[in-house]
């Protein structure tokens, strides 16, 4: 067992070394060997940066080698690293809390509602056949470029995923559980609060993941099309000054945010679900 | 278990209590017809039987013959298309419970997110019952059905036969008088069904509640019961009332060396077989 386990992280460092080493050198190698038609764009410098330039732009960007020192830098410029990371951070947040909650109680109510389901049906489907990024720069124009159009984005994207989650766990509801709950004594109103709603819950958690990410997706989105800081924001900049490093920077940065918001939300799902089958905790 | 002396006699009649016994459940002219796909179709037909205080009766019939449908009826889930149910002199009325009468289901209806222990401590835990007073009915209750250190378990790291034990401990620790019961070992494997027949006679031959028990299976039914009630192919109608004769305490292994189980297995048996032959006719 920690034998595989030992070679399968050995192959992952390896690969890891090899991308490195062609992106940093690949370029010129195959420039001094390949006839020029065959010398593949992809890992040009210009378009993808290499990894010694992006490490040196994130010593910048991140105030690490500011001449002012760390702390001047990290107030003195309004749009470094770590104020971009945190504002889109707190942009996602919000925009993931607002989504989620308004998600959820629209997804209980028509779910509970034969009557609401059927009248706002064709609307709810006709809204969710709108691309959502098409939105954006209506959302930026209605909420301005500061922070709220950002929220407004993600709460968007966020509010249907989790709406039809709810919608389908309240409808999938066990009719025989509620049948059971309601000859133990329950009324209508427990049997809401100990059966459908638990059990749509896990339809809910389910929905955790998705949400968060695409509450960052529209953050994103809404930074590039009209923002004033943000990750977002630096990689526009950065695209307008033809900086492929700094640009890297921000993706790198997004790529860490998007994994450690994952690992978070799985280990609070595993906790949430942990009577459900599938999340049998893994040998 | 050994039968005190002189009750071992009484019960070779089948464990009926004298005829002075009140009535529990009366079930009179009861009729149910469904409308599948436009067309009506009858699933229970003017069927009538009374269940006295204490009596265990089985009521079988080939799959399909209505019996959930007339257990649904006499639990209030289900409204009637004609007839009476009458639960202690009063009119069943569908949609309301009544708390004197405990229901067991056919399929697994446990609470996937609440532990045994939460499972078996609903009903008690939405009556409002404070949590001290909860705590101890329901470790006893988790030791009766042979759970203990499974407390805290959810219900997925259960095998089907543990489930089964939990689904009938959520129901009988609110003390029914009246049990309802629809097929709920159909789905375990045959040894598994033995224990849980031993485990539910042991319960019933100390608090003798009044059981009405749904199954298609003879075997369980001679085992359990003190009284069968045999119901026709579709639609369900009322065919023949046997007493079970049986003295208890039973085993379930024992029982089935008994004359009156094989007496009554073949007679049942060719009665049911006529039905089985109806069913697949149709
Ligand atoms: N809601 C319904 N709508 C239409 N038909 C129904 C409905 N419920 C039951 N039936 C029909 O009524 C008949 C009796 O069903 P029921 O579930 O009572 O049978 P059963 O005797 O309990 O069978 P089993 O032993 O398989 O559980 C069946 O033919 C079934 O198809
Ligand atoms: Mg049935």
């Amino acid at each position: 067992m920690s034998n595989s386990r030992t070679v399968i992280l050995l192959w992952q460092l390896a690969i890891l070394a090899a991308i490195l080493v062609i992106w940093q050198w690949g370029f010129e190698w195959s420039r001094a060997l390949l006839p020029k038609a065959y010398v593949p764009k992809i890992l040009d410098p210009y378009f993808v940066a290499r990894p010694s330039l992006i490490w040196q732009s994130f010593l910048r960007l991140g105030c690490f080698s500011d001449a002012a020192g760390f702390s001047a830098c990290i107030t003195g410029s309004d749009n470094n690293l770590w104020l971009a990371t945190l504002v889109t951070l707190k942009n996602t947040w919000w925009g993931f809390l607002f989504g989620w909650a308004s998600g959820i109680a629209a997804g209980l109510v028509l779910g509970r509602s034969d009557f609401l389901a059927r009248v706002f049906g064709p609307y709810i489907v006709a809204l969710n056949s709108i691309p959502r990024i098409a939105l954006v720069p209506l959302v930026i124009l209605i909420f301005g470029l500061g922070d709220l159009s950002k929220i407004a984005t993600a709460w968007l994207v966020v509010f249907f995923v989790v709406f039809f989650n709810t919608f389908e766990g309240t409808r999938a509801v066990d009719r025989d559980q509620i049948a059971a709950a309601r000859l133990l004594g329950a009324s209508e109103f427990t049997v809401l609060r100990t059966v459908v709603i638990p059990s749509a819950l896990a339809w809910v958690f389910a929905s955790l993941l998705p949400a968060v990410s695409f509450a960052l997706i529209g953050v994103i989105v809404g930074e590039f099309i009209g923002a004033e800081r943000g990750l977002g924001k630096l990689i526009i900049e950065a695209e307008a000054r033809a900086n492929a490093s700094e640009m890297m920077v921000a993706i790198f940065v997004m790529m860490f945010v998007g994994i450690l918001l994952a690992i978070a939300v799985r280990s609070l799902q595993s906790y949430l679900l942990r009577w459900q089958p599938q999340f049998e905790p893994s040998a | 278990m050994i039968a005190p002396p002189g009750q071992g006699l009484a019960l070779a009649r089948g464990d009926v209590p004298a005829a002075a016994a009140r009535t529990r459940i009366a079930v009179q002219g009861l009729a149910k017809r469904f409308n599948a796909s436009g067309r009506e179709f009858v699933a229970v037909d003017d069927v009538s039987f009374e269940v006295k205080q204490g009596e265990f009766v089985a009521l079988l019939g080939p799959s399909g013959c209505g019996k959930s449908t007339i257990l649904n009826m006499v639990a209030g889930l289900l409204p009637r298309s004609g007839g009476r149910i009458l639960i202690d002199e009063d009119t069943v009325e569908t949609g309301k419970v009544n708390p004197r009468v405990g229901y067991v289901f056919q399929r697994d209806t446990l609470f996937p997110w609440r532990t045994v222990e939460q499972n078996i401590g609903y009903g008690l835990e939405i009556a409002g019952l404070p949590k001290t007073e909860r705590a101890g009915r329901v470790a006893s209750a988790v030791e009766k059905a042979g759970l203990s250190g499974f407390a805290q378990s959810f219900p997925r790291m259960l095998s089907g036969g543990m489930r089964q034990r939990v689904a009938l401990m959520r129901t009988l620790i609110l003390e029914p008088e009246i049990l309802l019961m629809d097929e709920p070992f159909g789905a375990l494997d045959t040894h598994t069904k033995l224990e849980m027949h031993k485990t539910l006679l042991e319960i019933w031959e100390r608090e003798r509640q009044t059981v009405l028990f749904v199954t298609h299976d003879l075997g369980e039914a001679l085992t359990l019961a003190s009284r069968i009630i045999l119901l026709s192919a579709r639609p369900g109608r009322l065919k023949e009332d046997f007493d079970v004769a049986i003295p208890r305490p039973r085993d379930p292994v024992a029982v089935r060396e008994t004359a009156e189980f094989g007496r009554l297995y073949s007679h049942i048996w060719h009665s049911l077989g006529e039905e089985f032959r109806r069913t697949r006719a149709d």
